[in-house]
C-alpha cells in the first residue's frame, strides 16, 4: 500500500483538536484548541459551542501546516467516544460532512484507544502495561487476544477529575491538576487520608471526601495537595505494580493528560525499574486530548480496513476500550 | 538471593507485586517466609503503615478463612515490624497456571466457588481473588493465599467485588475460556451461598455497569 494520509478530529471533552498523520509515524500536523471554564469544571453543553466556533479553523491550520489539501487525505478520523455526548457529536458532525463532502471514507475511533496508540508510537514502546490516567479516565489496560483489556481501573473518580475537584474545592483555577502538583513540592507533613485499593482497582471518592473535610478544618494547603498525590500516585503505582508482576510485561507506559504530573512519573518509573520494565512517558504535546492522536490511530485502523459508514457513525458516550478490536496490534 | 532472618536461611521463590517469597525450613518443616517489602515510591511513614498493618491483618485472616473450614496455610510464625509471616509450604501449580495449561480446571473452579462461598458465609471477604493467589496441590484441594487485601465483612458490596474480581481476572487472562470457568465458579458458590448467591450475583452485576463508560444497561455477563 502507498502512503496513507489520515486527517484526525477530536473532541471528546474540553478539546478540539485536529492532526494529520502519515502510516508511517509521522505527525504532520497537530492543532489544539482547548475551553476552559471561567468558573466550575467543564459544562458540556458550553464546551460543545466552543468547538462548534473554533472547528472550520482548527481543521484548516491542521492542514495547512501539514502542508496537505484534503485530495491528498486517504481517510477521516474521528473519536466516536468515550465521551461527552454534546462535545463528541461535534467532531462526529464534522467529520461526516467533510467525509461527504470530499468523498474520503470514515474511520472511527475509540479515545482510548488512541491514548495508548500516541503513547506506543511516541515512545517506541511495543507490548508495555498501559496507564492512561486523565480527567475522565484511569486504566490500567494491556493488550491481549486482539483487543486492549483491563487489569484495573478507577471504581469511581477519575484521577484528574479527583485532582481538579479538590483543586476546585481549595479555590484554584480549572485546570486545578498542575496547580495542586506545584504546591505539592512544598508540602512537608504527610496527612492521613483513606488509602483505598480494591484487588486490582482502586477508590478515589473517598480520598477527596476526606481531603475536603481537612481542608475545611484548616490544614495547610500545601501539605494537602502533597497528601492527596502521594495517597492516589501510591495507590496507583500499587496497582500498576500488581498489574506488572501479574501480566509479566516487560514495558510501562503512561499516557492521559495526568502523564504529564512529574511526581507520578517518578513513581512509576521506580515500579518499571523494580519488575525489569522500561518505562515510557507520552510527551507533554501529546498527553493531553489532541487530534494528532486520532489522526495516527485512524491511520492504523484504516489501513486494516476499519471504516464506518456514515449512516452509521453513531457517538458512544460510553464506548469502553475492551470492546473495540485493534487488528493493527500484533499479540 | 538468599535471606536470613532469625537464623532462617532461605531461597527467593518468588518475586511478587508487594511481597517475596522464601523457601525455608522452620523447626524441621518445609515453610513459606512471605516478607512484604519497602516500597521506594512510596513516602516512609505510609510504607510503614501500610506493611505493619497489612501483615497483621492477613495473619488474623487467614486465621478466620481457616475457621471457616477454607484451606489455608498453616501460619508458624509472624512479625508484623519486619513485614514476615512464616507459613505452612504448600506445594503445587498456581490455578493461573493450570489453567494456563489446557488442564481441565472447571471441577476446580467448582470447589473454589465453594471455598469462596464458605468464606463469604462467614464474613471474610478475600479482597484479591485471582487464579494466581490459588495453590492446587495434585490431587487436592485449591488452597487460598494473599490476605494481604482481605477484609471482615458480609457486605453484599464487598461480596460482589470479591466475585467480580475473579470474573475480571478471568478475562484479563483466560479470555477464551471465561464463561465455562465462571459458571463453574458460581455452580460450587451457588452450593454455599444458596439464595444469597443470586443477590451476590446481581451486585457484580451492578459493579460493572458502574465502571467508567461501560455500556450502560448491559443486561449480562458476557
Amino acid at each position: 500500500m502507498p502512503r496513507v494520509a489520515v486527517l484526525g478530529i477530536e473532541s471528546t471533552a474540553h478539546t478540539f483538536g485536529c492532526g494529520v498523520a502519515l502510516d508511517d509515524g509521522r505527525i504532520l500536523s497537530n492543532v489544539n484548541s482547548t475551553y476552559t471554564p471561567k468558573v466550575g469544571g467543564i459544562h458540556p453543553r458550553e464546551s460543545s459551542q466552543h468547538h462548534s466556533s473554533v472547528a472550520p479553523q482548527v481543521v484548516r491550520r491542521a492542514l495547512e501546516e501539514a502542508g496537505l489539501s484534503f485530495e491528498e487525505i486517504d481517510a477521516i478520523a474521528v473519536t466516536l467516544g468515550p465521551g461527552l455526548g454534546p462535545c463528541l457529536r461535534v467532531g462526529a458532525t464534522i467529520a461526516r460532512a467533510l467525509s461527504i463532502v470530499h468523498g474520503k471514507p470514515l474511520v472511527p475511533v475509540n479515545h482510548a484507544v488512541a491514548h495508548i496508540e500516541i503513547a506506543k508510537l511516541a515512545t517506541g514502546l511495543e507490548d508495555p502495561l498501559i496507564v492512561f490516567v486523565s480527567g475522565g479516565n484511569t486504566i490500567i489496560a494491556s493488550y491481549s487476544d486482539g483487543r486492549y483489556r483491563f487489569f484495573g481501573e478507577t471504581l469511581d473518580l477519575a484521577l484528574g477529575n479527583m485532582l481538579d475537584s479538590f483543586a476546585r474545592e481549595a479555590g484554584l483555577p480549572h485546570p486545578g491538576g498542575p496547580k495542586v502538583e506545584e504546591l505539592a513540592q512544598r508540602g512537608t507533613k504527610l496527612l492521613r487520608l483513606p488509602y483505598i485499593v480494591k484487588g486490582q482497582d482502586i477508590s478515589l471518592s473517598g480520598l477527596l471526601t476526606a481531603a475536603i473535610k481537612l481542608l475545611k478544618e484548616g490544614c495547610r494547603l500545601e501539605d494537602l495537595c502533597y497528601s492527596v498525590q502521594e495517597y492516589a500516585f501510591d495507590m496507583l503505582a500499587e496497582v500498576a505494580e500488581r498489574a506488572l508482576a501479574y501480566t509479566e510485561k516487560k514495558e510501562l507506559v503512561l499516557t492521559g493528560g495526568v502523564a504529564r504530573n512529574r511526581e507520578l512519573q517518578r513513581k512509576l518509573r521506580i515500579v518499571a525499574e523494580e519488575h525489569g520494565a522500561s518505562f515510557g512517558v507520552v510527551p507533554p504535546e501529546l498527553a493531553g486530548d489532541n487530534g494528532a492522536m486520532i489522526a495516527w490511530t485512524g491511520a492504523l485502523a484504516y489501513k486494516h480496513g476499519v471504516v464506518v459508514e456514515v449512516e452509521k457513525s453513531y457517538v458512544k458516550p460510553r464506548w469502553r476500550l475492551d470492546e473495540v478490536d485493534v487488528p493493527w496490534v500484533e499479540g | 538471593m538468599r535471606l536470613t532472618y532469625l537464623g532462617l536461611k532461605g531461597e527467593l521463590i518468588k518475586k511478587g507485586a508487594e511481597a517475596e517469597l522464601y523457601k525455608v525450613t522452620f523447626l524441621g518443616l518445609p515453610a513459606i517466609l512471605k516478607r512484604r517489602v519497602p516500597k521506594p515510591y512510596r513516602a516512609r511513614e505510609l510504607d510503614e503503615y501500610i506493611r505493619r498493618t497489612r501483615t497483621a491483618h492477613e495473619v488474623t485472616m487467614m486465621l478466620h478463612a481457616r475457621a471457616c473450614g477454607v484451606p489455608v496455610p498453616a501460619i508458624y510464625d509472624v512479625d508484623p515490624d519486619e513485614g514476615v509471616i512464616v507459613m505452612e509450604y504448600i506445594p503445587g501449580p498456581t490455578l493461573r497456571e493450570l489453567t494456563s495449561r489446557g488442564v481441565d480446571v472447571k471441577p476446580i473452579f467448582r470447589l473454589v466457588g465453594f471455598y469462596v462461598g464458605r468464606m463469604h458465609r462467614g464474613q471474610v471477604v478475600h479482597g484479591d481473588l485471582t487464579p494466581a493467589n490459588i495453590v492446587v496441590p495434585e490431587a487436592e484441594k485449591p488452597f487460598f493465599v494473599d490476605f494481604g487485601l482481605s477484609e471482615r465483612t458480609g457486605e453484599l458490596e464487598a461480596l460482589g467485588t470479591d466475585v467480580h474480581l475473579m470474573l475480571r481476572a478471568l478475562e484479563s487472562t483466560h479470555y477464551l475460556k471465561v464463561k465455562e470457568l465462571f459458571n463453574s465458579f458460581l455452580e460450587g458458590y451457588r452450593e454455599v451461598m444458596g439464595a444469597r448467591a443470586e443477590e451476590v450475583f446481581k451486585k457484580v452485576l451492578e459493579i460493572r455497569r458502574r465502571g467508567r463508560y461501560v455500556e450502560e444497561r448491559r443486561a449480562k455477563v458476557r
